[in-house]
């Protein structure tokens, strides 16, 4: 796979997290490109955050995945910032990565 | 199949189209310029209006609660009647509290000594002279969960002017803190209760137990996890309100957050709460042993418990610490099965707020306009919160609670029976059983000696037991006046399981001849 291919990313983990990431808050992430789907195989897939999610999952994550992930997307209850900016104004899973965007997940669920 | 129906087999791409997630642009709508950073239940706000936007919420659900007597919205100068207790759990919402506090009452004073007009340092002095955050450590309680005490003193030590209040968890157990407390001498002897049977009767305790193995041996005995889940939570409160009172505190801050509140307060009414709903999101308490209110305010020494992020949002919580770069220690969980009232409430809720943010805050909006029905009576001897009056009378009508009927040679005195002074929730708390049996071993707390049906009571009920009935009432009800739930307008009603043969005769005359 060249470099072209790839897209390189700041991600970032906050709320407690981090704990099921390597107990890391900060990654750089080389994210490769999404298979093509099959009907239109010429035609390339761009990688959105539903991409990265599943990517991170298969690759960064260490535990307990369904404190993560639940139906596909991230589980209720934590918050996306795409370049500091709520991913509900960006398309939230939708939103189409780019080269050295800062991807935020953090989690609300530590309590009162 | 006719159109207006739609044929999903036909028409499986017209499926709706998702709503935004906000009404407007993608512009803030407090300054209109700046393209906005986060979404609140549909309105789009800048990182820049957004920090004024919490730290208004946070003031305006605070302040006008802050003077004895409520200010209204007149702008009136704070004067608190004692200190500032923030109960401190390391969890986001709390985190958030504790910065709020810290900018909004320590920081801004400090920065406006040098200045003068309004600015000057008579009209900028302190509202509360001092502010302690308390931390409740619960890790005693079960066996492999870490004790945070120093994490927490370190994220509390971030702020200058914020004194460290560490509290165990065993302490509810421990007549030496009641006694350092509230200042009066504990009981000679402890009280335990008998859990298999809904009467819970009292005897006198022999055992010399610790707090601790006393704390696992009340734990262990109850009957389902959800009952473990808010025992501990009732064990916090109570921790927290009697430090508050002990440092001399008027106000005792929490930081519950708007999807909290909605959480706590559904999880209140499943687990027969209702009755003091307005409790959870405000409470004037007063110590069950201080003088009675008919007395002056600053002897009263009441404590009122403020939920000041209540019109704040978890996600708004969120993206404060994130912004503000404040690091959550984290709270930890009662490590009881995932399948407890509090537990699926919550998944409920959060999971309604991704999709329907609105929906939660309306949750809380209405809670908010319901009032109890009905007088309340003394106050619950293990929650302090007020009680109804008849609730065992209510419970014992609506459902059989037991299949044997009961002997009236039997009559339970308050004296032998805790029962007629719990609330509803705590009784059933204590007694319900879950239709699967008992709780699962999986807490693991240690299992010392003998089963035996007799658990420890918390310090502060053995007290309030043992103590003279004219202490007991700050309300001026008389303590009796709970047990006598049958007694109304001069008649004694009694409940009695009538034998076959005494129905017959009731309903004989509305019987139908057998041979008709």
């Amino acid at each position: 796979m060249t470099d072209s291919q790839v897209l390189n990313l700041k991600v970032e983990f906050g709320g407690g997290l981090e704990l099921l990431f390597d107990k890391k808050r900060s990654h750089r992430v080389a994210l490769p490109s999404p298979p093509s789907s099959p009907p239109d195989a010429a035609k390339k897939t761009p990688a959105d955050i539903n991409f990265l999610i599943h990517w991170l999952k298969d690759n960064l994550l260490r535990e307990r995945a369904e404190l993560f992930i639940e139906n596909g997307t991230v589980r209720p209850g934590i918050l996306v910032l795409v370049n500091d900016t709520d991913w509900e104004l960006e398309g939230e899973g939708e939103y189409v990565l780019q080269e050295g965007d800062e991807i935020v997940f953090i989690s609300t669920l530590h309590g009162g | 199949m006719s159109e207006s129906c739609g044929n999903p087999n036909v028409e499986s791409e017209a499926v709706m189209p998702r709503k935004a997630k906000f009404d407007k642009g993608k512009t803030c709508v407090k300054c209109k310029e700046n393209p906005g950073n986060l979404v609140i239940r549909h309105a789009v706000y800048c990182k820049d209006c957004f920090g004024p936007l919490i730290s208004s919420r946070f003031r305006h659900a605070l302040e006008p609660h802050i003077n004895a007597t409520p200010s209204g919205p007149r702008r009136v100068a704070l004067k608190p009647t004692g200190d500032l207790l923030v109960g401190f759990s390391g969890g986001l919402g709390s985190t958030v509290l504790l910065d709020l506090v810290h900018h909004s009452y320590l920081l801004k004073v400090v920065a406006n000594v040098s200045k003068g007009g309004k600015a000057h340092p008579r009209n900028n002095e302190r509202v509360w002279k001092n502010v302690r955050a308390c931390y409740v450590e619960i890790a005693d309680a079960f066996p492999g969960m870490k004790d945070r005490i120093e994490d927490v003193r370190a994220a509390v030590g971030r702020y200058d002017g914020v004194e460290f209040v560490p509290v165990r968890i065993q302490d509810a157990f421990d007549p030496t803190w009641w006694e350092k407390v509230s200042g009066k001498p504990a009981p000679p002897l402890g009280l335990d209760i008998d859990l298999s049977d809904e009467d819970v009767r009292i005897s006198s305790s022999n055992s010399d137990s610790t707090p601790i193995s006393a704390l696992h041996s009340y734990l262990r005995k109850l009957p389902t996890p959800t009952a473990v889940h808010s025992t501990i939570s009732t064990l916090i409160r109570i921790l927290l309100l009697y430090t508050a009172h002990a440092t001399t505190s008027s106000h005792l801050v929490q930081g519950t957050s708007l999807t909290s509140l909605s959480i706590n307060l559904i999880s209140s009414i499943s687990q027969g709460g209702g009755f003091v709903v307005p409790q959870v999101t405000q409470e004037e308490w007063f110590p069950r042993t201080s003088p009675a209110p008919t007395e002056s305010a600053t002897a009263r020494r009441s404590v009122r418990v403020i939920r000041p992020l209540r019109d704040i949002g978890m996600k708004e919580c969120a993206a404060w610490a994130w912004w503000n770069q404040l690091p959550i220690a984290g709270k930890q969980k009662v490590p009881v099965s995932r399948q407890t009232i509090d537990d699926l409430t919550k998944d409920f809720i959060v999971g309604l707020e991704k999709d329907f943010p609105s929906t939660v805050s309306t949750i809380a909006k209405t809670v908010a306009k319901l009032a109890p029905k009905g007088d309340a009576g003394d106050r619950c001897v293990m929650c302090e919160l007020p009680t109804q009056r008849s609730a065992q009378e209510w419970k014992a009508r609506i459902a059989i609670r037991s299949f044997t009927a009961p002997d009236p040679s039997t009559t339970l005195s308050p004296a032998t029976s805790l029962s007629p002074l719990l609330c509803y929730s705590c009784h059933t708390t204590l007694t319900s059983r879950s239709s699967r049996g008992a709780i699962p071993a999986q807490t693991g707390m240690p299992v010392a000696g003998p089963p035996s049906p007799l658990v420890p009571l918390p310090a502060w009920t053995v007290a309030h037991l043992a103590a003279p009935a004219d202490t007991l009432e700050p309300h001026g009800c008389s303590p009796s006046d709970s047990t006598r739930e049958g007694e109304q307008h001069g008649e004694v009603w009694e409940a009695k399981k009538l034998s076959v043969d005494d129905l017959r005769t009731l309903v004989g005359d509305f019987m139908l001849d057998d041979d008709s």
